[in-house]
């Protein structure tokens, strides 16, 4: 178990860079999830933890030792591929066992080594069968085996859950997230899944283009994101981004959306960054949750501001209830309880938590606090 | 209405079978005949054959032309039959074929999972040699065996044959291991196998079906090859195919047609066993290799 450091890491596949820069930091038995949309070079980021892909620039730390140009063997870390990368030639115990073997490890030690994963996995009827005889789960696990026998400094994840259906995805979710629980070791994990990354992660590392757009544990990331797009990608249904204007009224700044009668004023905090856009477009920020019934609303913040809205679309999902609104322009999304009486093409009061509200500029996309 | 239609569908169906059946009879009477001439006539005597009907069977069936082609008929200057010949192909198609392959298989697999920079030109380079004429190559070729002391040698002819065969096989593994996931690859990097480790472990027992797709197409081209034979072997390292040549050829008096058909068969026995051992994978090998690369 270490902590692993990455410091300025740079790749370029030719004249292509792929990863612009990287800073990232997680402590021992750390939980760090990359996200971003596809393309953005995760995978490339984790082949150069494991020592796959040789760096352009920067540096990589695992303990206190760097690891640049060292092979991936000795590294001390275990990977679990996307498509398990299980050996099709070989059974289930050859598979875990192959890194052992190489390694010269003893028969009754690799034995041992086997007997105590396949207990802990439960794959231990899937010994002696052959990858192509094993359903997407099993092979899950088994790559999950093969890794969990190195006992190493760090794991790394490379969407290990992308091919499973629904429900698996979240049993195995769970699963994962009981092993690092009990293992401790450090785990680096990448995703496109955003609840994955929301309910693994100690720290999350949002990345798009090959750069690291925010850093920050889970709570940070969903909560102050510091930008548009980390904030429209990371949650589900995604935030609301509504067209506003900043205005002042009786001394106060305010923010101005286009209502169903005319135009609707909502708070805004009082900064200088807010008072240099006045008079300005601005980006207003609410998250479905924060945007609700006034029975549901959060009482514990002083901050609940009511106001009238038109329901478009209604649409019930079991443990909550959407409404559409329309505002600023946009369809926004309000979530409410599932019992909450409403019905579409109303008019009625919905409560804002201004405390959950985040403010951006539109023509930067930057954040405006 | 819909049974009226399947009836028609049915009949329709019976009779395109009844067509595509006479179609393959047809063409497979065709391409059986030769052989049918050549087995025949292999097994009648001389007689037989020259009192004309190469199309009936023997009256008096024998064995001795194929015994005589075998271990007694004239080829060029003396009376040793094709044995001599046929083991002097085995001993170079075997390890030509060995190598060739080998090396293909090698040069596929660093070609695909350990690319470097300009592999794209080296792979455009070995291609290259699929499609250079064989006439190209004859004197140089001659010049090098001579320099390197190979010169009439069976060894030369194995070291002609697996320069030549290597752009084949490289193309062939290429394709191949294209489509391997190279994942897999990684995960034996990271659990600390070597360069061969991971050849011999993860690839190799993958590779049945292009190893018999390309040990076929290498066996047929090396053993049925003529002219590399005729222009670099000394007497002692002829192989078969020359050697059939010298048997039709040197008969003197009459010609023993019966013996010729038996010596015909008998080198073209080998690629016949290569491939009806083997010819299932090959289709499928070949599909194999096609689906990337
Ligand atoms: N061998 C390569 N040569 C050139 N460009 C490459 C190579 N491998 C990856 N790239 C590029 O690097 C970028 C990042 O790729 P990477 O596989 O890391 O994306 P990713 O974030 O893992 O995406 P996904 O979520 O789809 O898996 C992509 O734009 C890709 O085209
Ligand atoms: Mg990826």
């Amino acid at each position: 178990m270490a902590r692993l450091k990455i410091d300025n890491l740079r790749k370029s596949y030719g004249p292509v860079e792929v990863l612009k820069g990287i800073d990232l930091e997680i402590e021992d038995g750390g939980f760090l999830v990359l996200v971003g949309p596809s393309g953005c070079g995760k995978s490339t980021l984790l082949n150069c933890i494991a020592g796959l892909e040789d760096i352009s620039g920067g540096d990589i730390l695992i303990g206190e030792r760097s690891v640049t140009g060292l092979h991936p063997s000795k590294r001390d870390i275990a990977m679990v591929f996307q498509s398990y990368a299980l050996y099709p030639n070989m059974t289930v115990e050859k598979n875990i066992s192959f890194g052992m073997e190489i390694r010269g490890m003893p028969r009754a030690a690799r034995e041992a080594a086997i007997n105590e994963v396949a207990d802990m996995l439960q794959i231990r009827e899937l010994l002696k069968r052959k990858p192509s005889q094993l359903s997407g789960g099993q092979r899950q696990r088994v790559a999950m085996g093969r890794a969990l026998v190195r006992d190493p400094q760090v794991f790394l994840f490379d969407e290990p859950l992308s091919n499973l259906d629904a429900k698996l995805r979240v049993d195995m979710r769970t699963e994962i997230k009981r092993l690092h629980q009990r293992m401790g070791t450090t785990i680096v994990y990448v995703t496109h899944d955003q609840i994955e990354a929301l309910t693994l992660a100690t720290k999350i590392a949002v990345l798009k283009d090959g750069e690291l757009l925010q850093f920050g544990t889970p709570d940070q990331i969903y909560n102050d994101p510091v930008n548009m797009f980390v904030a429209d990608f990371m949650g589900s249904p995604s935030m609301n981004l509504l067209p506003a204007t900043v205005v002042e009224d009786g001394g106060a700044l305010m923010v101005s959306l286009a209502g169903h009668e005319g135009d609707m004023l909502l708070p805004a905090p009082e900064s200088a960054a807010m008072r240099a856009l006045l008079g300005r477009q601005v980006i207003f920020g609410i998250r479905p949750e924060a945007f609700t019934d006034p029975q549901g609303a959060d009482r514990t913040t002083g901050q609940i501001e009511k106001r009238t809205c038109f329901v478009d679309v209604v649409e019930p999902a079991g443990s909550d209830t959407f409404a559409v609104v329309n505002l600023g322009g946009k369809s926004a999304v309000a979530r409410l309880r599932a019992d909450a009486q409403i019905a579409p093409g109303a008019v009625t009061e919905l409560a804002f938590n201004m405390s959950k509200a985040v403010f951006f500029d539109p023509a930067s996309q930057a954040r405006v606090q | 209405m819909s049974a009226a239609g399947q009836d028609i569908a049915l009949k329709g169906s019976r009779i395109t079978r009844f067509v595509i059946y006479t179609v393959l009879i047809v063409f497979a009477i065709f391409y059986l005949l030769p052989l049918y001439v050549m087995l025949t006539n292999s097994l009648k005597p001389l007689e037989e054959i020259r009192g004309g009907g190469m199309l009936s069977l023997p009256k008096v069936w024998t064995l001795e032309p194929w015994r005589a082609a075998w271990s007694h008929a004239q080829i060029g200057v003396s009376p040793t039959g094709l044995k001599p010949f046929f083991i002097n192909s085995i001993m170079m198609v075997v390890p030509a074929v060995v190598l060739s392959t080998f090396m293909g298989a090698m040069n596929g697999y660093v070609l695909t999972k350990w690319s470097f920079r300009g592999s794209g030109v080296v792979f455009g380079l070995l291609l290259l040699a699929c499609f250079i004429p064989f006439q190209i190559v004859l004197i140089p070729m001659a010049r090098i065996l001579g320099l390197i002391g190979l010169a009439g040698t069976t060894w030369g002819l194995v070291l002609v044959h697996t320069i030549y065969g290597l752009g084949f096989t490289t193309l062939f593994f290429r394709n191949y291991y294209a489509a391997f996931p190279t994942e897999l690859v990684r995960a034996a990097q990271i659990d600390g196998a070597s360069f061969f480790q991971i050849f011999w472990r993860i690839l190799a027992p993958s590779s049945a079906p292009i190893v018999v797709v390309t040990v076929i197409w290498q066996f047929t081209n090396v053993w049925n090859d003529f002219l590399f034979g005729v222009s670099f072997a000394d007497f002692d390292s002829i192989p078969m195919t020359v050697a059939l040549n010298n048997l039709v050829n040197s008969s003197t008096g009459v010609k023993e047609y019966n013996v010729h058909f038996a010596g015909a068969i008998l080198a073209a026995l080998p690629t016949l066993v290569v491939y009806i051992v083997s010819g299932r994978y090959f289709v499928r090998g070949l599909m194999a290799g096609a689906v990337k690369g």
